[in-house]
């Protein structure tokens, strides 16, 4: 089911009516972003064609700023083609990303949010049409539990038969250790679709050491699909990440029903990734070095590829920051490799202009084997915005150009305007 | 191996029912809400400025969004998603992980240069090789029938 505009409104005013409002003081919040993008593209029915979408992103929130209890959030977004010109396939479009009602307690911490909403906890990342559960359970557990119809298959056959479940049941010690353990069950038109089980790890040791991990195992397919982790330390000012990741393809992308392609095909490979690497962080003052290092190597394809990166950033007052970023992709086959480069700034310390801030962003990226004929992208964007109406609209334009394997040349434009409204009800 | 897993849960369920009729509190006590930067007077994504790294209630060390924070952060939110919800609400996590969207994250932010957003640049041209190098980080987020309504277009 798409989710248009006129969705949207109808969904926001029925929480504003049936919204128990006198049951406390709480604080309605609206939060609209509409986007306008221009540009040019071949079509079916012209060459050069104006693409003119439009897009409403449109958050509503009502709850207590200063009490617990029940709230409301609805997020989601809607888009129309104002030129169509046949660019997109369907002329409107738009998704509900979720609307629930929540409520919660401080007592054990306990959480229900009922509705459209997403879940990223332990193997779980989706969006399920359901009940959600959270709570501590005592002093060294915790707990959730999820049920519900998954989102990702609504255009499966429908959404008869479908369902998901699962939660994660954690031990815990404050501060040294989190020891989860979590379980995924997806069901698409009354068959077995996913079913995941997963133990995630914590362990908070003395001199800011760490280490973080994730298991997990493919229940369908009766092995490991995953294992991640991770080591943070200290030496001397430098913060130093290492980590170490396998992925088996057959058990990873082998979700049945609930996968897609691209990614089914690898299930079939027999492929097993392994990924190591390490990242070091350098903070001086507001400046921030780091250099990253990543290896892949394929067991069935007998290959390997590296990459190595440099970033650096400086942070200034507000949300202002210049930045760099080099990075080179080694691959044993040549069509792996590239060379990328990034530049960008964000200034908002702008007293004496009329502008709240400007930023600028340029990437350049040099391919080894030519891609369609051409062995390089360059992409520049640059964008300024100023806030009207005590700060509740802000106008943002932004244009970008890129000239890469897929265009020629590329240049497109974007007009932003975000209005936030709160009103205590 | 099924009906264990039936079983944890039938006790999980009876143990969250427990929380209705039993004080069950951690002691932990953390706030549902972060002060905002603003109240904190500075940024709030060191969490070591204010908390000690390894604290009583959290091990704040493993919060501070560093600059590879952006590609890194998976594990900790699968672990603390209260934590995470602190200081951001959903609508930031669905900018890059949502069940159907047309605009990339660094697109819908585009001015937002400071936000280490995904696929920032001609991402079309360079996801040839990345894809290739390592689907495993493609599929956390386009890896379900919805979420690839982006890639069909091109691989069926």
């Amino acid at each position: 089911m798409k989710f248009s505009l006129r969705h949207f409104c109808t969904l926001g005013v029925a929480a504003l009516l049936f919204f128990p409002f006198s049951a406390f003081a709480a604080e309605l919040n609206i939060q609209s972003d509409t986007i306008l993008r221009m540009f040019q593209r071949d079509t079916a029915a012209d060459e050069n064609a104006a693409v003119l979408p439009a897009y409403e992103y449109l958050q509503v929130d009502i709850e207590n700023p200063d009490e617990l209890g029940l709230a409301f959030h609805l997020y989601g977004w809607g888009r129309a083609d104002l030129a169509d010109n046949e660019y997109f396939a369907d002329q409107s479009s738009g998704e509900l990303l979720y609307a629930y009602f929540e409520y919660t307690r401080q007592e054990a911490a306990f959480n229900a949010r009922l509705g459209r909403q997403y879940v990223f906890e332990g193997v779980a990342n989706e969006a399920l049409d359901g009940l959600r559960l959270s709570s501590d359970l005592g002093r060294f557990f915790s707990g959730s539990l999820y049920a519900g119809q998954q989102v990702a298959m609504t255009k499966q056959n429908g959404r008869g038969g479908d369902s998901i479940f699962g939660g994660r049941l954690a031990n815990h010690l404050a501060g040294v250790y989190d020891l989860g353990f979590s379980y995924k069950k997806i069901r698409n038109d009354s068959t077995d679709a996913e079913e995941l089980a997963g133990l995630d790890l914590a362990l908070y040791l003395p001199a800011n050491i760490w280490v973080r991990g994730f298991s997990s195992y493919n229940l369908e397919t009766d092995n490991f699909a995953e294992h991640s982790y991770e080591l943070n330390a200290s030496v001397g000012p430098v913060s130093v990440r290492p980590f170490y990741e396998f992925f088996q393809y057959e058990d990873y992308f082998g979700t049945s029903a609930n996968s897609a392609n691209p990614f089914r095909f690898l299930a079939s490979t027999g492929e097993e990734l392994t990924i190591f690497g390490a990242d070091f962080t350098l903070p001086l003052d507001a400046l921030v070095l780091t250099a990253k290092t990543k290896f892949y190597d394929y067991k069935v394809l007998d290959d390997k590829s590296q990459y190595y990166a440099v970033l650096a950033t400086w942070a200034g007052e507000g949300q202002s920051q210049l930045g760099a970023e080099i990075g080179y992709m080694l691959g044993d086959v040549a069509q792996n490799d590239y060379v990328l480069t990034r530049l960008f700034s964000y200034w908002d310390q702008l007293a004496e202009a009329p502008l709240d801030f400007v930023s600028c962003e340029f990437v350049y990226v040099a391919y080894d084997q030519d891609i369609y004929g051409e062995d390089r992208s360059l992409f520049a964007s640059i964008g300024t915005g100023q806030k009207f109406m005590d700060d509740a609209l802000e106008v943002k334009i932004s244009g970008d150009y890129s000239k890469d394997p897929y265009f020629d040349e590329d240049l497109r434009g974007m007009l932003t305007l975000s209005y936030q409204f709160g009103k205590s009800l | 191996m099924r009906n264990k897993f039936l079983t944890f849960l039938a006790l999980f369920i009876l143990g969250l029912g427990l929380v209705a009729c039993a004080a069950l509190d951690s002691g932990k006590d953390l706030p549902v809400r972060h002060l905002s930067s603003e109240d904190a007077g500075g940024s709030t994504s060191k969490c070591t400025d204010c908390h000690e790294a390894r604290g009583d209630k959290l091990a704040f060390g493993t919060f501070v969004h560093t600059s590879t924070w952006g590609s890194n952060h998976r594990q900790t939110a699968y672990q603390n998603e209260a934590v995470c919800s602190m200081c951001h609400q959903t609508s930031f996590c669905t900018d890059c992980h949502a069940a159907q969207t047309e605009l990339k994250p660094s697109l819908k932010n585009q001015s937002d240069t400071y936000r280490q957003t995904p696929h920032r640049g001609d991402y079309l041209s360079r996801h040839r090789i990345d894809g290739r190098v390592d689907p495993s980080s493609c599929f956390r987020c386009h890896g379900n029938p919805k979420a690839t309504k982006t890639c069909v277009a091109c691989h069926g």
